[in-house]
């Protein structure tokens, strides 16, 4: 292919066949969709009809790159799994760092598509041109660390890399995650549930080629400048230190960091959950994904105390958030334990902290009892008892089966009203934002693809104040509404333009970090970097790109919608609705959905009523294949 | 007249393991991004939090050179640089197998061995390295350099100190 960036090959891997086929990538998706999500998303509608049991054989679980995975570009080391999601019935994508993305294109593809189900225990091997599947009924039952290294030692080679699934996966827990690098996670939607529903234990890669893009020394040069602004930035510098940690404190001041269940903002033990706390007293290494010089990865012991030993990477914030504020626990190292068991088990951190919160509330109310949870009395800050339920939720016995099914799914089988507690979004467990405080989260949460989701359209220009690059991006006249926190005006401007740039991120694939917080890259560099890379000029203009990135939104909301998604589903749990933050700056705050999903509806070209996209709108896009 | 020579350094605990390193090196080349034709290589241990670079020299006796049975693995008398002369070179791959660091290599594609040059006394590992992990310069000069910069440290906070008294 002469195209740069690209090696133009999807490998797919048929297990109920068993067998191998390469298929060239055509030159018009690039130009339509340029690569990873939506080279996933115009796969996964036209090859998973409607209704489909997403743990069926039928559906396919999509792993992809971007044309700039595996270059010298910041940040470029990821890479997406996609799937009809196993928790939510919808679209369904997760996104991972690490190394396995660039492996797959060193191997020589841009995609692997896993179709079929195997009837024994598997692991997809792919050297180079060699593809096996090998046994792994001896792997079955191990965790995802321990599958990782058997692996590298059977294959002989520890730069071997594997995705791996965990008993979570095995056993299908609907927010099973895949581990790639023993701790980096696509956590969110299940994706371990589906290989394991296909019989598979892990996909493991090893690539010798390279990647050539279209304009070799300019890119480098270019790439070179864009690792040295990576460099200098001050935010970014703080990230290398702290990591994600540094929101706590942030959301504290805000008064948006979830405590008990979302109930408030403001959590009295947030300090033993900061970066402050915890990095003197528990890292012990900064560490880095592919191509990243922000090194936000932690590495932690606990020395003393419970949980002594525990030696692991992470968590987060939002693993913070799960395990720390939203169940009432001022502990660093019961969050830390927590992480591990989750990827050890390879579980889903937020959506297993936030399922955990729903029960623990609800017991609190009296709907489940006792005689529910098998004797187990279910309270706040409980260390022991979050470790303990996630060990069951893991392996799925008694309590912890009911548990394994995710939120929604569990209020819907205890029923009597315990919906009400469950924090999610069409299925998807609430992240660790408040739209009450943070008005424009709470539209990316009620609209986002794949239900709650933090990491689509997460607009962080208006939570922290930063009035220049607003007024920038989206024009003086609409200050000081659109960075006011508080207020609905404009917020869809704003979700729609940072969700058409995340788009752009999401294809490529770049790090969240490097567009987001801090925001060191946007729309434009992407489209001074496209050509460079690729070699296809009209990648240049940014008109361009948000054409292609609103093709993609427009075309994950078809898959949706294909699965009855509708305006109805686009809604919030009633507690941000209803109840007003109870304390903290947003006090009394609560959010008014109904005005901005009009904006939202109005700036995608969807219709108001249903949500759905108009005629208009699929012909522009053109879409017209997919209805 | 004893000339020092500049090295390779690096301090594994700066490292974490972004392997931008390998990527330069590659580019630079090689003219393509392709880690398995890098000069050097990052070993990680991904469950204990380690990351090490491995990197080309310093050898005080180069095993490279010793092993060559056509004399292609050469030094250069003023640098001490091991370079390599295709043209002598078997294919042999004795090299490879002795390099204590194991950054020798062989480009199955075009069969030919490749080895770090210092990029001519401009290494690009060095310069793109975000952490400082790996450093270039004699070894008495680098770890100079680290004590110059603590001292700096040390006296700024002495005078910080005595201003807020």
């Amino acid at each position: 292919m002469s195209i740069g960036g690209y090696t133009g090959k999807i490998l797919r891997v048929n297990l109920s066949q068993d067998t191998v086929r390469v298929d060239k990538i055509p030159q018009d998706w690039i130009r339509q969709f340029i690569g990873g999500d939506g080279f996933a998303a115009r796969i996964l509608y036209e090859e998973v009809p409607s209704g489909t049991n997403p743990l069926s054989p039928a559906n396919k679980l999509i792993f992809a790159t971007g044309p700039i995975t595996g270059t010298l570009w910041p940040m470029s080391g990821r890479s997406v799994f996609v799937a009809k999601g196993a928790q939510t019935g919808i679209w369904a994508e997760s996104h991972v760092g690490g190394f396995i993305g660039p492996e797959l294109k060193y191997a020589g593809y841009d995609l692997l598509v896993v179709e079929g189900r195997s009837e024994r225990p598997v692991y997809i091997l792919v050297e180079d041109d060699y593809v096996e599947l090998v046994d792994a009924s001896k792997l079955w039952g191990l965790s995802t660390s321990e599958a990782t290294v058997k692996i590298q030692e059977q294959q002989r080679d520890p730069d071997v890399q594997v995705a791996a699934v965990g008993p979570a996966g095995e056993r299908l827990v609907k927010f099973a995650s895949l581990i790639v690098n023993h701790a980096r996670a696509a956590g969110r939607t299940g994706m371990g549930a589906i290989l394991g529903s296909k019989n598979v234990k892990a996909i493991a890669i090893r690539g010798h080629g390279g990647v050539r893009v279209a304009n070799h020394e300019e890119f480098v040069a270019l790439a070179k400048r864009a690792q040295e602004r990576v460099r200098v930035n001050p935010q970014a510098k703080e990230m290398g230190q702290w990591g994600t940690w540094i929101l706590t404190a942030v959301k504290q001041e805000i008064g948006e960091l979830p405590t008990y269940n979302h109930r408030t903002g403001v959590f009295p033990g947030w300090e033993q959950l900061s970066g402050d706390y915890i990095r003197p007293r528990y890292t012990i290494s900064d560490r880095a994904c592919f191509g990243c010089s922000l090194a936000c990865k932690k590495v932690n012991y606990i020395p003393d105390g419970p949980f002594a030993g525990t030696l692991e990477e992470g968590p987060e914030y939002e693993g913070l958030m799960a395990f720390g504020s939203t169940l009432g626990i001022a502990d660093y190292p019961t969050t830390l334990r927590a992480n591990q068991i989750c990827n050890k088990y390879g579980m889903d951190v937020i959506s297993a902290g936030t399922t955990i919160g729903f029960a623990i509330e609800a017991f609190e109310q009296g709907i489940i009892t006792e005689a529910d949870t098998g004797g187990l009395k279910l309270q706040w800050n409980d260390s022991a008892l979050v470790i303990q339920l996630l060990e069951m939720i893991g392996k799925r016995e008694g309590f912890g089966d009911l548990l394994a099914e995710g939120s929604r799914e569990a209020a819907r089988r205890i029923g009597k009203g315990a919906e009400k507690y469950a924090m999610h979004v069409k299925g998807l467990e609430i992240s660790g934002q408040d739209g009450r405080t943070h008005r424009s989260i709470g539209l990316s949460h009620a609209t986002g693809a794949r239900g709650a989701d933090h990491l689509r359209s997460l607009v962080t220009v208006d939570q922290l104040g930063y009035e220049e690059v607003a007024a920038k991006r989206w024009g003086r006249d609409k200050l000081p509404e659109i960075i006011n926190p508080y207020t609905e005006k404009y917020k869809a401007t704003a979700v729609v333009e940072t969700e058409n740039t995340y788009c752009i991120r999401d294809t490529l694939i770049v790090c969240w970090y490097s567009v987001s917080w801090p925001p060191i890259f946007w729309m434009d560099d992407f489209a001074e970097m496209l050509p460079l890379a690729t070699g296809i000029a009209e990648f240049g203009s940014t008109e361009r790109l948000t054409e292609i990135a609103e093709r993609q939104v427009t075309l994950k909301r078809l898959f949706n919608a294909r699965e009855g998604i509708t305006r109805k589903d686009d809604q919030l749990p009633e507690r941000f609705l209803k109840d007003p933050m109870p304390e903290g700056p947003g006090k009394g705050q609560v959010v008014h959905l109904d005005p901005m999903l009009d904006d939202y509806y109005r700036l995608r070209g969807w219709d108001l009523e249903t949500g759905l996209p108009t005629d208009d709108t699929i012909r522009r896009l053109s879409l017209q294949w997919a209805t | 007249m004893v000339t020092l020579q500049k090295q390779l350094s690096v301090d594994y605990t700066k490292c974490t393991g972004c392997r931008l390193c390998e990527l330069a090196c590659s580019a630079k080349h090689e003219g393509v991004f392709q880690p398995s034709l890098a000069r050097l290589r990052i070993v990680k241990y991904d469950d204990l939090g380690l990351d090490v670079p491995n990197v080309c020299g310093p050898c005080e006796e180069a095993p490279c050179v010793e092993v060559c049975p056509v004399y292609a693995m050469r030094r250069d008398p003023v640098t001490k640089m091991v370079y390599i002369d295709h043209d002598k070179c078997i294919l042999c791959k004795s090299c490879i197998g002795v390099c204590v660091h194991g950054v020798i290599r062989l480009d199955t594609v075009a069969m030919r061995i490749i080895k770090c040059d210092h990029c001519g006394g401009d290494p690009e590992c060095v310069k793109i390295c975000p952490t400082g992990a790996i450093t270039y310069g004699t070894p008495a000069q680098t770890a100079v350099v680290e004590r110059h910069g603590k001292l700096k440290a040390y006296v700024a906070e002495i005078k910080r100190t005595a201003k807020a008294k």
